[in-house]
C-alpha cells in the first residue's frame, strides 16, 4: 500500500499534464443554475400566475355585481390569461408546490361534469376533499365558463354562480400560500445542488422531464388515442370548451424550452440554464438538437390553426407528426440530458451500489 | 503423488488450525450491530411500504417467481423478525436460530424484486449464510452464559479464514470488473458522477476534469484489486485499514450508497490480529464486568464435524464464488449493454444506463395499437430499472400479455375483446455517458421470446 501512494500520485501528475491546455470548456455552476430558475423564472412567474388570479376574481366579482355579456367576456379573457401563464408555474411541482397539492388543485383535467353538474344542482359540496380535484381547477371553469349556454346559466342559477365564485376563492386562497412559502423556499432551492435524489436540483430536473411526458400524454396522446387502440377520445381533451388546448401545448413547450435555455420569464435575459450544463459538460450537438427539438414541436403545433377536437377530425397524418416529435425528443431530455447530469431518474432515496 | 498428499496435507493443516475465537466473537458482535442499523434504516426511511406494500407488480428472479409478498402491513413481519434476530446476533442468544431467521427473512426479501438488487444486499445474504455455520457464538454470549452450548476458545482457522475469502472475493471481483475501456481509458462512469460535485469547495472544480475522473477510476481499480493482499500482511495491514476508511468515507460522501461504506469498513476488521480482536474483546468485556480474558483462560474447544466434510463444502463454497462472476463469459455481446450474466458479479458502480421505454399493446384482430401506461403497473424505480435490463423488458411483457388477455376494452362507442395480444417496444438506453441508441426495436413481438438464461438476439447491437 505504501508503495501504491506514489505510485498514484504519479499517475494523477502524468493524466493531469496530458489534459488539453486549450481546452475551452466553459465555466458553469449548478448554484447560479438554481438561483437563476428560481429568482428569474419561478418567482416571476409564480408572481404573474398569482396576479392573474386576482385579475380572475376582480373580474368575477365586477360580473357578479353586473351580470352583463361584456363584463362576462372579462371573465372568459381572465380565465385563458390564467390558463396560460399556469403552463410555466405547473413545471415546478416541488417544493411548495408539490407541498400544497398545487398541481393537481388548479391543473387536474378533464373535468368531470357530471359531478359539477350534481354540485351544483344540490348546492352542497366540499371542494377540498381529494376527490374532488376533477371538479375544480382552471378545468373547471373552462366548463362553467366556456360550455354552451354559460352565460344564461350564471345569470340564471344562483348555484351555479355560487360554485364558479367558490372555485375561483379556493385557487386564489391556495395559491397565496404557495407564493408566501416560495419567498421563504427560495434560499432551500437555490443552496440544493446535491446529487441525492432528494435534492431540489434532482426534484427540478426530473419535474422538468416529468412535466414535458405530461404535455406529450394528457395534452396530444390520450385525447388523440395514442392509448386507446386508435380510438380517438375529445373527452379527454384539455380546455375542450374554450378550444384553447393547442395554444396550451404550445406554451407548455414554449415554457420549457425557456426554462431550458434559463431565460428570464420577464426580462427575456439568457441566463444559466441546462444548455449551459451541457455545454460544459462538452455537449453542444445534444444542446442544438434539443433546442431545435422544441423549436420543431413549436413550429409543428403552430402550423394547426383549428381547435384540437376540430384538427382531430381532419388532420390525423398531422397530428402524428406532432406526437412523433413529442416522443423523439423524449429521449433527448431523459435519456440523454439526464444520465448526462448525474441525476437519478427516481423519487426516493435509494441504496445504491 | 507425494506433493499431491503434502500439498492436501498443509491445506488441512492451514484450514483447521487452532485459532483464538475472539475475532470471530468481535465480528458476530460487529456484523450483528451492521444488521441491526441497515434493517432499522430500511424501515424509517418508509422503504418497505414504499418498495414492498405499495407496488403493484414486482419483478421476480428466474426460477423463484413463487416468492411472492406478504399482504399489506404483514410486510412488516420479516423486517420486524429481522430487527429482533440482529439483536439476538448481537447478544448471542439462541444464536442459531436467530442468525439462520435473519438470513431467512433477508433473502425471503430480497427474492421479491429484482428492481431493488444491490451488490451489497447479495453480500449480507452471503455472509449470514456463512455465519449459520460458524460457533460465534462460543464465547462472550448468553448461550454460553445460560450454558446452553459449552464454551470455546479456540476455533478451527477456517471459521475466520471463510470471512475473510468472502470479503476478498468482493474487492478482487469489483477490481477485475473495472478492467474495461470505459472505466480505466475514458473515466466513466465516474466522470457523470464526480462533475455533479461542482459546488465543493476546491475541489469541486478539480472533479469537473476528464483526467480527475480517470486518476480516481484508476486508483479505485487498483484499490479493489491489491487492499486484501496489503491486508492480510501483517506489516502493512494498519496503513491498508486507514486506506480502506478513507476510501468507503470518500464514496460515502460522493454517491449515495447508503450503509454499503460502513459494511465494509467494519467487516474489514476481521483481517486485524488475534491479538488486536483479544484486546478489544477484553475491553468490551470489562464493560459489562465480565473478566474471564481469553490469555488467561486454558484452550477449550468443542468437537467439530471431521475436516473432511468441512474441506468439500468449503472447496465447492469457492470454486461457486470464484466460477459465477465469470459465468458472463458464456454469452456473446457487450455485458453492459446485454446485461447477460451481470448480477450476483461484484460489478459495482460500474454503469450509469438510463432509458426510455415505449410499450405497445397490438390486438392481434384489429391489427390496432395501443401505448402502455408503465406508471399504471410500476412505480417509476421499476420503471427505471426495468428499462434497461432485458430480463426485466420480457418479464414485464409477460406480465402485460396476461394482464390483458381476455380483456374487455371500452373506448367511446366501440367495444375490443383483447385475445392473445403482441407486445412491442421501443426503447432507448444511454450508457455511460454516450448518446443513447435504440435497446430494442418496434419490429419485434416480444411475447414470442422465452424468458430464460439464454442469449437474446432480440435486443439492438451495441455501437462503440
Amino acid at each position: 500500500m505504501t508503495r501504491l501512494v506514489p505510485l498514484l500520485l504519479i499517475l494523477a501528475i502524468t493524466l493531469g499534464c496530458n489534459k488539453d491546455t486549450d481546452d475551452p470548456r466553459p465555466d458553469f455552476n449548478k448554484a447560479a443554475l438554481l438561483t437563476n430558475i428560481s429568482g428569474e423564472i419561478i418567482l416571476p412567474s409564480i408572481g404573474k400566475f398569482s396576479a392573474d388570479l386576482d385579475n380572475l376574481s376582480a373580474a368575477f366579482n365586477q360580473f357578479s355585481l353586473d351580470e352583463t355579456q361584456v363584463n362576462f367576456e372579462g371573465v372568459q379573457e381572465a380565465i385563458k390569461t390564467a390558463y396560460l401563464t399556469w403552463q410555466t408555474v405547473k413545471i415546478f411541482d416541488f417544493g411548495p408546490i408539490r407541498t400544497n397539492g398545487i398541481k393537481s388543485a388548479i391543473g387536474t383535467y378533464p373535468s368531470d361534469t357530471a359531478v359539477i353538474a350534481s354540485y351544483i344542482a344540490t348546492g352542497s359540496y366540499n371542494l377540498s376533499s381529494l376527490g374532488n380535484v376533477d371538479a375544480i381547477g382552471l378545468s373547471a371553469l373552462d366548463y362553467l365558463f366556456f360550455k354552451q349556454n354559460a352565460l344564461n346559466e350564471l345569470q340564471t342559477s344562483a348555484n351555479y354562480l355560487t360554485y364558479a365564485g367558490d372555485v375561483v376563492a379556493k385557487m386564489v386562497a391556495e395559491f397565496a400560500v404557495v407564493t408566501n412559502q416560495w419567498t421563504t423556499y427560495k434560499a432551500t432551492f437555490d443552496a440544493s445542488t446535491g446529487t441525492s435524489s432528494t435534492s431540489a436540483f434532482s426534484e427540478f430536473v426530473n419535474e422538468f422531464n416529468r412535466d414535458f411526458e405530461l404535455a406529450k400524454n394528457a395534452k396530444i396522446g390520450v385525447p388523440f388515442g395514442k392509448q386507446s387502440l386508435g380510438i380517438q377520445l375529445p373527452e379527454y381533451i384539455e380546455a375542450r370548451y374554450s378550444g384553447i388546448s393547442l395554444d396550451l401545448l404550445e406554451e407548455s413547450i414554449r415554457a420549457l424550452q425557456k426554462v431550458y435555455n434559463g431565460v428570464g420569464f420577464t426580462t427575456g435575459a439568457d441566463g444559466p440554464g441546462f444548455d449551459d450544463y451541457l455545454i460544459h459538460l462538452e455537449k453542444s450537438n445534444l444542446d442544438s438538437t434539443i433546442d431545435m427539438g422544441f423549436n420543431g414541436i413549436i413550429n409543428k403545433t403552430n402550423s394547426f390553426t383549428n381547435t384540437l377536437e376540430q384538427e382531430m377530425a381532419v388532420s390525423v397524418p398531422e397530428l402524428d407528426v406532432l406526437y412523433s416529435l413529442l416522443q423523439g425528443h423524449v429521449v433527448h431530455i431523459k435519456t440523454d440530458m439526464t444520465s448526462s447530469f448525474g441525476v437519478l431518474i427516481t423519487y426516493q432515496d435509494n441504496d445504491g451500489d | 503423488m507425494t506433493v499431491t498428499n503434502t500439498f492436501s496435507n498443509s491445506v488441512n493443516n492451514f484450514l483447521s488450525q487452532k485459532v483464538s475465537i475472539a475475532p470471530l466473537i468481535m465480528f458476530r458482535i460487529i456484523f450483528g450491530a451492521l444488521l441491526l442499523f441497515g434493517t432499522l434504516r430500511f424501515v424509517s426511511k418508509g422503504w418497505v411500504e414504499q418498495l414492498y406494500i405499495l407496488p403493484k407488480y414486482h419483478f421476480g428472479y428466474l426460477g423463484f417467481e413463487w416468492v411472492q409478498k406478504l399482504p399489506g402491513n404483514w410486510m412488516y413481519l420479516p423486517f420486524i423478525v429481522m430487527i429482533v434476530t440482529a439483536l439476538m446476533v448481537i447478544v448471542g442468544y439462541f444464536y442459531r436460530i436467530a442468525i439462520t431467521s435473519f438470513f431467512l427473512c433477508f433473502t425471503y426479501v430480497e427474492l421479491i424484486d429484482k428492481s431493488y438488487y444491490l451488490n451489497h444486499y447479495y453480500f449480507v445474504s452471503l455472509m449470514c449464510f456463512i455465519l449459520i455455520w460458524l460457533p460465534a457464538h462460543r464465547h462472550f454470549s448468553l448461550d454460553v452464559k445460560r450454558k446452553n452450548v459449552t464454551e470455546q476458545h479456540n476455533v478451527p482457522n477456517w471459521t475466520i479464514r471463510i470471512i475473510q475469502f468472502q470479503l476478498g472475493v468482493v474487492y478482487f471481483f469489483a477490481g477485475i470488473a473495472k478492467l474495461n475501456s470505459d472505466w480505466l481509458m475514458e473515466g466513466q462512469p465516474l466522470g457523470i458522477w464526480l462533475q455533479a460535485h461542482h459546488n465543493i469547495p476546491l475541489v469541486g472544480p478539480l472533479l469537473q476534469e476528464k483526467w480527475m475522473a480517470i486518476a480516481f477510476s484508476w486508483a479505485g481499480c487498483l484499490y479493489d484489486l491489491f487492499i486484501v493482499f496489503f491486508l492480510l500482511m501483517a506489516r502493512s495491514r494498519k496503513f491498508a485499514y486507514l486506506f480502506v476508511v478513507f476510501f468507503h468515507l470518500v464514496t460515502w460522501y460522493l454517491f449515495p450508497i447508503g450503509v454499503f461504506p460502513w459494511v465494509m469498513i467494519f467487516s474489514t476488521l476481521i483481517f486485524f490480529s488475534t491479538n488486536f480482536h483479544e484486546i478489544a474483546l477484553d475491553r468490551l468485556q470489562r464493560l459489562f464486568r465480565k473478566d474471564n480474558s481469553l490469555n488467561a483462560a486454558t484452550s477449550k474447544s468443542a468437537p467439530f464435524p471431521s475436516a473432511r466434510w468441512v474441506n468439500v463444502t468449503i472447496a465447492l463454497y469457492i470454486i461457486f464464488q470464484l466460477a459465477v462472476p465469470f459465468r458472463y463469459l458464456l454469452y456473446p455481446g457487450n455485458l453492459y449493454w446485454n446485461e447477460e450474466g451481470f448480477r450476483f458479479s461484484w460489478r459495482v458502480m460500474l454503469m450509469h444506463k438510463e432509458g426510455h421505454a415505449v410499450f405497445y399493446l397490438k390486438d392481434k384482430k384489429t391489427g390496432r395499437e395501443s401505448e402502455i401506461n408503465n406508471a399504471k403497473f410500476l412505480t417509476r424505480t421499476q420503471e427505471d430499472q426495468m428499462a434497461t435490463q432485458p430480463d426485466m423488458i420480457l418479464q414485464y411483457v409477460q406480465f402485460l400479455k396476461a394482464y390483458h388477455h381476455g380483456k374487455v376494452l371500452h373506448y367511446g362507442n366501440e367495444k375490443f375483446t383483447i385475445k392473445d395480444p403482441e407486445i412491442h417496444a421501443e426503447i432507448y438506453v444511454s450508457l455511460n455517458n454516450r448518446l443513447s441508441q435504440k435497446f430494442v426495436d418496434k419490429r419485434h413481438d416480444l411475447t414470442t421470446f422465452a424468458y430464460d438464461l439464454k442469449h437474446r438476439k432480440w435486443l439492438e447491437p451495441f455501437n462503440e
